[in-house]
């Protein structure tokens, strides 16, 4: 039997950039026997193997809405990682998304994955972010970054297998008693108690 | 007082012959049907009726030996008896011969019934049988009435009865001498007058006996041997042959004790003169040598032995005298309750003679009566019980001097259940084990003063108390908990009584009688609660302390005094850091943080009437500190490791489980149940049940056990588990009890402050934990007992797993209402942030709040309403998302994180449900949709101290959940608690 790590990844992003739709797509696409209950489309898991081991995703959406930025470090407390979404077609979006990654580093878990990921790149004509730009801006950050089209389904297995392969391995010592280690645990207790 | 005027004939009331003679024939028929005979032994019988030469001579032995008995009676017990008692000595010299009189007139009575049955045999001897005859058939009573006979002759002899009458009234026997010398005759007339009035009151006694056996044994060896009246014949033989030797025996007893006594010194004689008891041995006539008392004499009587040491007389009550078996050569060994000897001679053949007698002596006395027909002849046993029953007071100086113990022995010592006295009033009532206290007792002990006691309801071992115990000290103090070696030692509550001036009480370890290790001390007169470390009775070590005025101190402790470094935190949350004085004031260096942020640094003293004064720094530049850090700060985490806090308390449940749950140790090891102190105090009803409770315990005990492991499926064990929780009678509830004791020893009251919330929550799940380890320890127990095969060790995670989900549940209840509290102290003032938000809310309605919180109109469930606006209005009032509200209220209804969980998903399906009806499709909510949503359901459910909820739940929430749904669902839930508590929802409907 394959050990399964669950991780908690966080999304964010400016409401009406689709972050729901891309995670979404991600359950969607593939055919899942072993439905876990979800929470609309706020919470929602899919595993999928990861070499040796298999990574169930535990997706929490946030709201994206302005006046509810500060109740985010509760959603992202204890996440493996977070994947933050802009529209390629605003600006504005971009600009919130580099608030993220700001906040994130300051206040978001240690060794955090952060994925960014343009979405509606299917409506390039339109685009006002130049991959250039967001990939630069990744690489300054260390960040994952690919362009997604949640409406005709490109890039968001990339996505997700690009955060796989950046959470570290388990460490072999700790994985002898055959449990599923999950990963976050630790920091999650280790943060939660901020009141 | 004389009986003289009494004549003797008158005294028997023979029955007329005529009324007992039926019909010759049918009697015989019946009688030989009514034994079972067949008609067949028909001429037997008729030879047998004719009467033999044996019963007319015995008819005329009776008729003498009748006329004698009168005869004695006017000519020696009449006189005998005109005795004035003039002194103690005569008095009872009468009171004998008055007794030997009385069995005197029995021996005439039962010879005149004897007489008369042989007259009517002989009258009718066809139709009455042989086995009519008194001497046949009541065997047994006319040789009763000889022993009572013989017993007041020798106690006459004993006490020398006669001589003493005589030589009142010498004159008067003198003048008959000649008279009784014609009178009695055939009689040997030799020695004194008393030396004849004792041969007149034996000889005829002893011949006629003889007579009887002679004639019966002609009659035994001339009768067929299929008659019935046979087995009458021999039986009536072998008595009257056993009573000859019982009367030489005691003749021979009498004389020698008589001799004795006569013999020894008067103070001997009076210490252990009494007319009844008999000399069995003499260490005169048979040498015996006494180690380790160099007695010079020793006297076997049959209720006594006494040892003689110089002017020392050591007497032994045989009922409590124990002959060991184990016998060592020459010498064998004595116990008594006080010593023990050993007992030799020089000859093998002395020593076992002694050992003998002294051992049917004990027989003889245990059993009350005189061995028949011999001492250590007879049908009884001759081995004397080494369990018995009966009081003794010790005499020897120590511990157990004049205290009377009455109850059960064995070899010597008390062991069993028994009562022990002192003559101070002191009392123990309990079990007993070679001679110490050993089990459940009672104990009362005089107070110095007064008319209190001290009572101690307790488990002992070896003479102190050990285990569990009640010790209530008058009316002042009770403590409750466990002992060793007769003083407090492991977990323990010590309550002085409500009323007292200065109610104290201290939850927590002892040792030695010390208060040491772990331990609550509230202390209600100032107001202080202690939680810490102690030493020798005192504070010591790391230790919070607690006041009523809410102010809070944390510091190390030595001997009972704050010293060194510390912090206070003030009511106001002002910290205080620096070091302390004993009365808690801050003296010297120092720092406080204001709850502003401002700081004020440097050097603190306190005046009488002064207050605090500081010299110092006060910077109000400094950054406002992060608000929460005083408020939310949480004592003693970290300082009082939680896995050894209540060590005494789980202690004694691991030893229980390890020496295998005996069933008798249930109470020592866990405690007693008890449901009412009055209970208690009838301390000897609790007594009698406890025999009864103790089989029950062990009865009881393989119950639970077996019941464990008949519900070992996840669903039946939580049955199970819930109701042993319950039970204060089962160890997992007994366990549970004391744990919630010490629970609220330490958080209720003024325990109950919020900066003890963390170190509340951590022992929750950790007794949570010990819960499952008692429990899996108690199945363990029962699969070994069954020969089953043990359970696997657990990992961790099963173990987290069970302790999670299926204990904590069961057992949060319990502490619920302490730990609550501590949630609410500790989120006050967020709640009461939101409590303003969802105040506010309220006066939105249902519409505005919807377009307030920013709800997409679509989402807006009105759309099945077509009514004009007004109606409207107050239609959709309250109305919208109405199921999902009731369902989020149902949260405060159980006590169960899993379950609270639960409501919140069940909640999010009633909003999910509500979208979908509105849009007429399957919706799934999006966060930016659905947290507006839940928001406005939270705000209108109006559910009181919501974050002392969530953060509870958060706390006790199986972390199994941790990341997933559950928890979406809680930080959701939190979200909107902390978006209610918001300047801008405090702003009023437009």
């Amino acid at each position: 039997m394959m050990a399964i790590r669950e991780l908690k990844v966080c999304l964010l992003g400016d409401t009406g950039v689709g972050k729901s739709s891309i995670v979404c797509r991600f359950v969607q696409d593939h055919f899942d026997h072993n439905i876990s209950p979800t929470i609309g489309a706020s919470f929602m898991t899919k595993t999928v193997p990861c070499g040796s081991e298999l990574h169930k995703f535990l997706i929490w959406d946030t709201a994206g809405q302005e006046r509810f930025h500060s109740l985010a470090p509760m959603y992202y407390r204890g996440s493996a990682a977070a994947v933050i979404v802009y529209d390629i077609t605003k600006q504005d979006s971009f600009h919130t998304l580099k608030k993220w990654v700001k906040e994130l580093k300051e206040h978001g878990p240690e060794n955090i994955v952060m994925a960014i990921a343009g979405n509606k790149c299917d409506l390039s004509d339109i685009r006002e972010v130049p991959l250039k730009d967001a990939k630069e801006y990744a690489e300054s950050i260390g960040a994952i970054v690919v362009e997604t089209s949640a409406k005709n389904a490109i890039n968001i297995e990339e996505l997700f297998q690009g955060i796989s392969r950046q959470i570290p391995p388990l460490d072999p010592h700790e994985n002898e008693n055959n449990g599923a280690i999950k990963l976050g645990k630790q920091t999650m207790q280790a943060s939660r108690r901020c009141c | 007082m004389s009986p003289a005027h009494h004549q003797l004939p008158r005294l028997c009331f023979p029955p007329q012959p005529g009324q007992l003679t039926p019909e010759p024939q049918t009697v015989s028929t019946r009688e030989r049907s009514s034994l079972g005979r067949s008609p067949l032994s028909g001429p037997e019988a008729g030879t047998l009726a004719m009467g033999r030469p044996e019963e007319a001579a015995l008819l005329q032995l009776e008729e003498v030996f009748s006329a004698t008995l009168a005869r004695i009676d006017s000519l020696v017990l009449q006189p005998l008896l005109m005795l004035e008692p003039t002194d103690p000595q005569s008095r009872e010299c009468l009171q004998l011969l008055q007794q030997l009189r009385k069995s005197s007139q029995q021996l005439w009575k039962v010879t005149e019934e004897s007489l008369h049955s042989l007259r009517e045999r002989l009258r009718h001897p066809d139709a009455i049988g042989l086995e009519s005859l008194l001497l046949l058939d009541g065997a047994d009573r006319v040789l009763q009435v000889y022993m009572e006979y013989i017993e007041s002759y020798t106690s006459c002899v004993v006490t020398q009865a006669f001589q003493k009458a005589v030589k009142k009234r010498s004159d008067y026997w003198r003048s008959r001498q000649k008279a009784l010398q014609q009178q009695l005759w055939g009689m040997t007339s030799e020695g004194s007058m008393d030396t004849k009035l004792a041969q007149v009151l034996c000889q005829p006694l002893t011949r006629h006996v003889q007579e009887y056996v002679s004639l019966l044994r002609s009659l035994r060896d001339t009768a067929g041997e299929h008659r019935p009246a046979c087995e009458l014949v021999a039986h009536a033989t072998t008595l009257f042959e056993n009573l000859q030797s019982f009367m030489r025996q005691a003749l021979d007893q009498a004389v020698a004790t008589q001799g004795l006594w006569r013999t020894l010194s008067s103070r001997l004689r009076d210490a252990l003169y009494t007319p009844a008891r008999r000399l069995l041995q003499d260490s005169q006539d048979m040498p015996l040598t006494v180690t380790p008392l160099r007695a010079e004499r020793v006297l076997l009587f049959d209720d006594i032995l006494v040892l003689l040491q110089g002017h020392n007389v050591h007497t032994f009550d045989l009922k409590l005298v124990w002959v060991d078996s184990e016998q060592n050569g020459c010498v064998f060994h004595l116990l008594t309750p006080e010593e023990e000897f050993f007992f030799g001679s020089k000859y093998r053949q002395d020593q076992v003679v002694w050992q003998w007698k002294i051992t049917q002596a004990v027989c003889q006395a245990l059993r009350g009566k005189k061995d028949f027909p011999l001492l250590g002849a007879g049908l009884e046993s001759s081995k004397p019980p080494i369990c018995r029953s009966m009081a003794y007071t010790f005499l020897a100086e120590g511990r157990l001097c004049q205290a009377t113990y009455e109850g059960e022995w064995y070899q010597g010592r008390p062991h069993g259940k028994g009562t022990l006295k002192w003559p101070n009033g002191r009392n123990h009532v309990g079990t007993f084990c070679q001679g110490l206290e050993h089990g459940f007792g009672i104990c009362l002990v005089p107070q110095a003063s007064e008319d209190k006691f001290d009572c101690y309801k307790c488990h002992w071992r070896e003479g102190s108390m050990c285990g569990y115990g009640i010790c209530e000290y008058g009316i002042d103090e009770v403590y409750k908990g466990y002992f060793q070696e007769g003083l407090r030692h492991g977990f323990g509550v010590l309550e002085s009584a409500q009323q007292a001036p200065q109610h104290c009480k201290y939850t927590g370890h002892w040792e030695r009688g010390q208060r040491d290790g772990y331990g609550i001390q509230e202390d209600s007169d100032r107001g202080e609660l202690y939680i810490g470390l102690w030493q020798a009775d005192q504070r010591h070590g790391p230790g919070v302390v607690v006041t009523q005025a809410g102010v809070c101190y944390q510091g190390t402790f030595q001997e009972d005094k704050m010293v060194g470094p510390g912090i206070l935190l003030s009511e106001d949350d002002s910290l205080f850091e620096g070091t302390f004085t004993r009365d808690l004031t801050l003296v010297g260096k120092g720092k406080v943080t204001f709850p502003n942020g401002f700081t004020l640094e440097g050097s603190f003293g306190s005046g009488a009437g002064r207050g605090l004064h500081a010299q110092g720094v006060l910077d109000t530049d400094a950054l406002p500190p992060d608000p929460s850090s005083t408020c939310y700060r949480q004592l003693g985490l970290g300082i009082f490791p939680v896995e050894s806090r209540w060590q005494g308390v789980y202690g004694p449940f691991r030893d229980f489980v390890h020496t295998g749950c005996p069933g008798d140790l249930q109470e020592a090891l866990l405690g007693f149940h008890v449901q009412s102190s009055r209970e208690l105090r009838k301390s000897q009803e609790y007594l009698c049940c406890e025999s009864t409770q103790l089989d029950d315990s062990a009865g009881r005990m393989e119950d639970i056990l077996e019941e464990l492991l008949q519900h070992r499926d996840p669903e039946a064990l939580q049955k199970c588990l819930r109701k042993a929780l319950s039970n204060s009678l089962h160890p997992l509830g007994k366990l549970l009890q004391t744990l919630m004791l010490t629970f609220q020893a330490t958080y209720a009251g003024i325990g109950a402050n919020k900066h003890l919330q963390g170190l509340a929550q951590e022992e929750v799940k950790q007794h949570a934990q010990e819960l499952w380890a008692a429990y899996r320890g108690l199945l363990q127990v029962a699969l070994q007992r069954k020969g089953q095969a043990l359970e696997e060790e657990e990992d961790t995670e099963a173990r987290d797993r069970r302790v999670h989900g299926l204990v904590l549940p069961l057992m949060l209840p319990s502490f619920y209402s302490e730990l609550f509290t501590l949630y609410l102290l500790l989120h006050e003032r967020e709640d009461s942030h939101y409590s303003q938000g969802i105040t506010n809310l309220s006066l939105f309605p249902d519409t505005n709040l919807l377009e307030f919180l920013d709800v997409q109109k679509h989402l807006w469930p009105l759309k099945d309403l077509t009514l004009t606006t007004n109606q409207r209005h107050s239609l959709v009032k309250d109305k919208c998302f109405l199921s999902a509200i009731e369902c989020l209220q149902k949260v405060i209804t159980t006590m169960d994180p899993r379950e609270k969980l639960e409501v919140l998903e069940r909640t999010y399906r009633e909003i999910e449900a509500t979208v979908s009806r509105v849009l007429g499709q399957e919706h799934k909510l999006p966060m930016d949709d659905l947290l507006p949503l839940l928001i406005y359901v939270v705000s209108r459910a109006q559910i009181q101290h919501l974050g002392a909820e969530i953060h509870l739940i958060r706390d006790m929430m199986d972390p199994i959940h941790t990341g997933g749904l559950f928890d979406f669902l809680l930080t959701a839930l939190e979200s909107c608690y902390e978006h209610i508590q918001k300047k801008d929802m405090h702003r009023s409907p437009r």
